[in-house]
């Protein structure tokens, strides 16, 4: 194996055992002292490529390659945009594009390969998909889920185990006592010689102890607790991201649709649609094509009209109607509606 | 009489400042010490006295429900909501008047769970043939395209598409189309809903502040709600139709199937109450918009229904005085 040497200032392991190398974004390597010699503001150039670094960017090589460090760096950042999933491609094929895709980018970066037009591309990437890029973040990784999943289950088994065989420790004891008790009492009040007894309660513990796997005194183990939903869904998964349990609701009466009644003391207005096969909306002003796109429908005050005119007709008593005649019934409603152009037929 | 009135209501609190009055909590002590909202209009018209108004105490409105994290509202609760909303529209427009700032702010709730519309401050009679209104009409967010492309004469589709972004409010707990200008207003319209084709939405151009927008093909509803029922989904398409002659009315959405479905609405005193202090979630700035707390009995959503002719006139001498 070759020996580690800090490209700067050559020192090797050799002469100093406690060397730790240290890289930074660009992948090129510094010793901790030649660091702590350069970054002491903080931020300085790399004396090999020139690029500006940040003192707090540096970290402890952990591969012998630095380049491999540069790539594992690029990775992460780009994955962290370039971060939709299988779900959001319509076929296996486009994600794989798109996961080529990905590693010719991490690729380009990390062997300065066209690297101008490269960023650019991620620059844009991140553009056109901010919204998408801030949702999958915030969801698991289907490996994370699995590997969560996992722990969850590991941790469950774990404490059931413990359960399972304090509870047995516990009924063993318990049967000891038992049989202890036993021996005792036969003693006392069995008259067959003593050595007969003690050999026949040997006899008895040693064929209990083939038995031990069932003891029927103790109740079988609770089922482990279920953890998720026959699809597969965990159903804890989401209570660490602070869901508010929902409220339990009674049930409340159906709704059905009432039409809504209104009192006006006077005949009935017909309808929108008798109102336009009947021709009574030729009598309106028609509507211009400016109003039509507004919303506005002649029939409106078409039938605005009519209401007006209609209402409180029937208020009067039963003998003053009958001396109404049609004239008065004019007279309402031109005052009432205002709007001169009707006419009631 | 006028005597009896004045010391019928007795001054508990100053609940706030509206834009044309200042508003009072006050018991009724002529009816069980109810507590009540008095108005106090100053100045109408010239005259020398004032004018007070005596409106139901509600103690609190949809945005703070919406905007409440510790809230949590179901499907029943969002139907229950829905319904008292479309009700009250509904009355309101059987009755010839656009409300015209149907915003979640101006649903006001009172400890039973009953939603009454509010603040009818830019309310207006429409079907006139001849009187033309104001484009600039309801807060930005639920301003329909209609209106953002300058229509003058329009009809019940402005109010139903603000109660369509208040359905997507109270599903997303965000506002569905927070625009910054009018301009961008109709740009997040077209984005989430598509830009409309002349098919679509005939005469669109005739509009006096008509803009051609490029054409953008929009999200599909289920993308934007994903886990919400396709009846429901339904509701909100009709609701959301760009072409107003194309959006349902209030009465043909409370026929619609979603209302009638499973599950059934909660019933109003099981409706969700928010826990926080109202000025921790509104902003420090809207000092008071107490007009919120004052609603008219005789237009809010559960008023009786066959309110007779006398309410009527009463309210739209209201409407149109106000």
């Amino acid at each position: 194996m070759e020996d580690v040497c800090c490209p700067r200032c050559k020192t090797t392991r050799y002469r100093n055992p406690a060397l730790k190398l240290m890289v930074n974004v660009c992948g090129h390597a510094l010793c901790e002292n030649c660091m702590d010699l350069l970054f002491v503001r903080g931020s300085g150039a790399c004396p090999e490529c020139g690029i500006a670094l940040r003192r707090s960017n540096f970290r402890t090589q952990m591969f012998e390659d630095s380049g491999v460090e540069k790539e594992v760096d690029i990775r992460k950042r780009i994955l962290r945009e370039y971060n939709k999933k299988e779900e959001d491609f319509g076929s296996l094929r486009k994600y794989n594009d798109y996961l080529e895709k990905v590693e010719t980018i991490i690729f380009n970066l990390t062997n300065g390969i066209d690297v101008e037009h490269t960023k650019k591309l991620v620059e844009q990437n991140k553009k056109d998909n901010q919204e998408l890029i801030k949702k999958n973040r915030m969801k698991l990784s289907h490996d994370e889920e699995l590997i969560e999943a996992l722990l969850e289950e590991e941790k469950q088994n774990q404490s059931q185990n413990r359960l399972q065989a304090q509870r047995e420790e516990e009924w063993e004891r318990r049967q000891k006592r038992k049989q202890k008790e036993a021996l005792i009492d036969d003693l006392m009040f069995l008259d067959m010689p003593a050595d007969r007894i003690v050999q026949s309660h040997r006899q008895e513990v040693t064929s209990m102890g083939g038995r031990k796997d069932h003891p029927d005194g103790m109740p079988p183990a609770p089922p482990p607790p279920i953890t998720r939903f026959s699809t597969g869904i965990t159903l804890h998964h989401g209570q660490q991201h602070g869901f508010i349990p929902v409220p339990k609701q009674e049930v409340g009466e159906m709704y059905q649709y009432q039409p809504l009644v209104l009192t006006q003391l006077g005949p009935d207005v017909p309808n929108d649609e008798c109102l336009i096969t009947n021709n009574y909306v030729a009598r309106v002003r028609p509507a211009t094509t400016q109003e039509e796109a507004g919303g506005y429908r002649a029939v409106f005050a078409c039938h605005r009209s009519l209401q007006d005119a209609f209402c409180g007709l029937f208020f009067a008593s039963a003998d003053l109607l009958q001396v109404t005649s049609m004239a008065t019934g004019q007279s309402t409603a031109q005052t009432s509606s205002g709007h001169s152009s009707m006419d009631i037929g | 009489m006028a005597e009896d009135r004045s010391k019928r209501y007795e001054k508990i609190d100053f609940l706030g400042e509206g834009q044309f009055a200042t508003v009072y909590k006050a018991k009724d002590k002529f009816n069980n010490d109810r507590i009540v909202a008095v108005k106090k209009l100053l100045d109408v018209f010239g005259q020398r006295s004032n004018i007070s108004l005596v409106f139901d105490f509600m103690d609190t409105d949809l945005e703070i429900i919406i905007k409440d994290t510790s809230v949590v509202l179901t499907p029943p609760h969002i139907k229950a909501y829905m319904i008292q909303t479309l009700q009250g529209l509904e009355y309101l427009h059987a009755h010839w008047i656009l409300h015209r700032d149907m915003k979640p702010n101006n649903l006001l709730i009172n400890e039973q769970g009953i939603l009454k519309i509010g603040d009818f401050g830019l309310a207006k009679f429409f079907g006139s043939p001849t009187r033309v209104h104001t484009h600039q009409v309801v807060t930005r967010w639920y301003r329909p395209p209609e209106l953002l492309f300058g229509a003058r004469n329009y009809a019940t589709g402005v109010d139903v598409w603000a109660t369509g972004c208040i359905l997507a409010e109270l599903l997303l707990r965000v506002p569905l189309l927070p625009g910054d200008t009018d301009l961008d207003q109709l740009s997040k319209i077209f984005q989430a809903l598509g830009t409309p084709s002349e098919q679509d939405w005939p005469d669109m151009t005739s509009l006096p502040d008509y803009i051609k927008f490029k054409p953008m093909p929009g999200t599909a509803l289920k993308d934007i709600f994903t886990a919400v029922s396709d009846d429901l989904l339904c509701v909100l398409s009709k609701m959301l139709a760009l072409n107003p002659l194309k959006r349902c009315t209030a009465t043909e959405a409370l026929k619609m199937s979603y209302f009638s479905n499973k599950p059934a609405p909660t019933p109003g005193p099981q409706l969700p109450r928010p826990r926080c202090n109202i000025d921790v979630i509104r902003e420090p700035d809207l000092k008071l918009s107490l007009k919120r707390k004052i609603t008219d009995p005789d237009t809010a959503a559960n008023a009786d229904k066959a309110g007779t002719m006398g309410s009527y006139f009463s309210l739209s001498g209201q409407v149109t005085g106000g």
